[in-house]
């Protein structure tokens, strides 16, 4: 076990920030934490690397205590902060150097890394260019390359992709499971569901500083009714045709908006097959006809009442 | 020493505009200092010659004696002997000394009578006190001529007369047997060094200021294996290095302009003054650091403060010329103890207790204000780091 983090209370005067909040990250492991902008997620984090002071919990990592003068641990932490957190003054170069410095004495081996951080990200022809010059992504990745020259043991990753172009991201998802792949432990902290989806191997959903549900991507589906989403485009569909199919077995849900007709089915094979015999039956005209089985956000919804992006 | 490294590169990204300033302040320094040496040298006394109007009822040796001795002093203008004349010739200024020697003057001077030149003046003309000195000294050594030699002539008279009064007497100013050195220049030069070198101090102590009080930055170098006491020695040992090689600077570029009036013991007055400004400068840079929260603003603050300070404290405007509450007020700033250390040094001919004793002092006042503003800033910017 890289990281346990055990009954972790953080408030801030009235407001509870986290809420008893508990979870393990094993070695080897892409761990997400997924929640909406003001969860707690960050919090945690900060609490995570003894950054705030906590009322209630243990942090243990590495098997240890985790503490502000914990320097042997946070010798094998790499962080990558929600805000780029690098100098204006020093180029890409000198930026990496400086934070891989703080970590790394030996000046050859150094070299070496900040070599290795600078290919890794993609940014080479780079080198020399003073942070205001670069681009939103170029910029993301040259934090994640401060956080993770010194090749640490565990990296912990803050929503790394906020505000970044397809490409950067697509990039830096990737970029992460190959530090994962090289025997990094990930903490992931995200708001989009499709990138803790992506490459997380186990997901906490968190909400108003609770864990409201743990476990891989499919066991997190697994723990809701949805099975499947069916999506029918039709100009016309009567009260009268959505009562009835409403009746459908499996169906649980039935909404007609926007030209859109939204079934949600619980689990069982052949939905899809059964509302296009209804679609048939009912001579419904429909242009598009697809199914979706369920996400991370309707996890989240069906256990909170909510969207995850609300 | 990783963050002493990153201070310097910081400092080094804004070595551009530092120099800038460095050069610009320097430039002036030196303009302005030399200027003043020229003024200085320039009030040095000349003779200078006034307008009279030398008017005689009689033409006799003594007269002309009398005359060619104002010859030295005046230049004569020939007025024609009319009173509107004369009264319009004051009045416009085409003389302010009108000279008349009556009929029978140097007869009745030569028989040891009581005589009187008439003279009409310009009311207050500080100018003319100087040919009534010559017109006195004339006369008086005259006197004593007549009285102590019988029979004398008004030619012989005026020939002991002007072998008298050709005499000089050579004045050698010594000072301890010390050759004086020039320390105008030395003291403007230091003087000005108050508002360059505290402008510089500001400008790279709050960069450097800002860039430590970056909560993002804070927080990312918080989570590295650094002690946040390894990083806050190293990142005011670069604020020492860099006020130390400011001042270094400063006071060696003074040196390779002044050498030859830098060579005594005032000098190492000024030096070790400044060294001590330097270090309130330290703290004054380190207090503006710690309140400016954005770039542009630093060189507003700068300029504010630097140009206040250095007007309000004799820097610009010799404090002589200074009205009284000014100084008042301006005794509350260690720029003002600055300059008026200087200009004690500058002044300084012997280096007994008594005449040292207020340079100190000053000296000591300018510490106290260096631990004052360190104080405050370190109470200021822990404030700011828990906000």
């Amino acid at each position: 076990m890289i990281v346990r983090v055990k009954n972790l209370v953080k408030r801030y005067g009235e407001l509870l920030a986290l809420d008893h909040l508990s979870f393990t990250v094993n070695d080897g492991e892409v761990f997400g934490l997924l929640g909406p902008n003001g969860s707690g997620k960050t919090t945690a984090i900060n609490c995570i690397l003894s950054l705030l002071e906590y009322d209630k919990g243990e942090v243990e990592i590495f098997g240890r205590p985790m503490r502000p003068d914990a320097y042997d641990i946070k010798r094998e932490i790499g962080i990558v902060m929600q805000n780029v957190a690098v100098y204006n003054e020093l180029t890409v170069y000198e930026n990496i150097d400086y934070f891989c410095g703080l970590y790394v004495e030996d000046k050859k081996l150094r070299k070496r890394l900040v070599e290795e951080a600078i290919n890794f990200v993609g940014l080479k022809d780079f080198k020399g260019y003073y942070p205001k010059k670069l681009s939103g992504g170029l910029l993301r990745r040259l934090n994640i390359a401060c956080g993770i020259a010194h090749k640490p043991k565990l990296i912990i990753l803050d929503e790394p992709t906020v505000a970044v172009d397809p490409q950067s991201r697509y990039k830096i998802l990737e970029g992460i499971l190959e530090l994962n792949r090289l025997g990094a432990t990930v903490i992931y902290t995200s708001h989009y569901m499709e990138e803790v989806e992506q490459i997380c191997s186990r997901i906490m959903i968190i909400d108003k500083g609770r864990a409201i549900a743990t476990g891989t991507k499919d066991e997190l589906k697994a723990m809701i009714t949805l099975g499947e989403k069916i999506t029918v485009e039709s100009q016309h569909i009567t009260p009268g045709q959505l009562n009835r199919l409403r009746a459908l077995p499996h169906v649980m849900e039935a909404e007609y908006k926007n030209k859109q007709l939204v079934i949600k089915s619980g689990k069982g094979a052949n939905n899809l097959e059964a509302v296009l015999d209804f679609i048939k039956k009912e001579k419904i005209q429909y242009g598009k006809i697809y199914s979706e089985l369920p996400t991370l956000n309707d996890v989240f919804l069906e256990i909170t009442g909510k969207q995850l992006r609300d | 020493m990783q963050v002493f490294k990153l201070c310097l590169r910081v400092l080094k990204k804004n070595i551009p505009s530092l120099l800038i300033y460095v050069v610009i302040f320097l430039a002036i320094s030196l303009i302005m200092a030399l200027a003043h040496t020229n003024e200085q040298e320039d009030a040095l006394f000349s003779p200078s010659k006034s307008n009279i109007a030398f008017l005689s009822a009689e033409e006799t040796p003594l007269v002309r004696g009398l005359k060619e001795e104002l010859g030295k002093v005046a230049n004569f203008v020939e007025l024609p002997d009319d009173a509107e004349a004369l009264q319009d010739a004051l009045f416009f200024r085409e003389v302010s000394y009108i000279l008349r020697v009556p009929e029978g003057f140097s007869e009745r001077f030569m028989n040891g009578e009581q005589v009187q030149l008439e003279k009409t003046i310009v009311p207050d003309s500080f100018s003319n006190a100087y040919l009534d000195l010559k017109i006195d000294q004339y006369l008086n050594s005259a006197r004593l001529y007549v009285e102590q030699i019988e029979d004398l002539s008004q030619e012989s008279l005026v020939q002991y007369l002007k072998s008298d009064l050709s005499a000089d007497t050579p004045v050698e100013l010594k000072t301890n047997g010390v050759k004086a050195a020039d320390h105008v220049y030395t003291n403007y030069y230091f003087n000005y060094l108050a508002y360059s070198m505290l402008a510089v101090l500001i400008l790279g102590t709050s960069a450097l200021m800002l860039v430590y009080h970056d909560q993002d930055l804070q927080r990312r170098n918080a989570c590295s294996p650094l002690s946040p006491g390894s990083f806050n020695r190293q990142f005011f040992l670069a604020i020492l290095v860099f006020t130390g090689l400011t001042w270094f600077l400063m006071v060696i570029f003074c040196f390779l302009f002044n050498f030859k009036n830098l060579v005594n013991i005032n000098a190492v007055f000024f030096v070790a003054n400044s060294f001590v400004f330097a270090v309130c400068a330290a703290g004054i840079s380190f207090l503006v650091g710690n309140m400016v929260k954005s770039e542009s603003s630093i060189p507003a603050v700068c300029n504010v403060l630097t140009l206040g300070l250095a007007f309000i404290s004799g820097v610009f405007v010799p404090a002589e010329l200074l009205g009284s509450s000014v100084l008042k007020v301006a005794s509350f700033t260690p720029t003002y103890w600055y300059v008026a250390a200087n200009n004690r040094i500058a002044a300084l001919a012997s280096f007994n207790y008594a005449s040292l004793q207020p340079v100190f002092s000053a000296m000591l006042i300018q510490a106290g204000f260096a631990l004052a503003f360190i104080a405050i800033a370190l109470v200021l910017g822990k404030k700011r780091r828990l906000e």
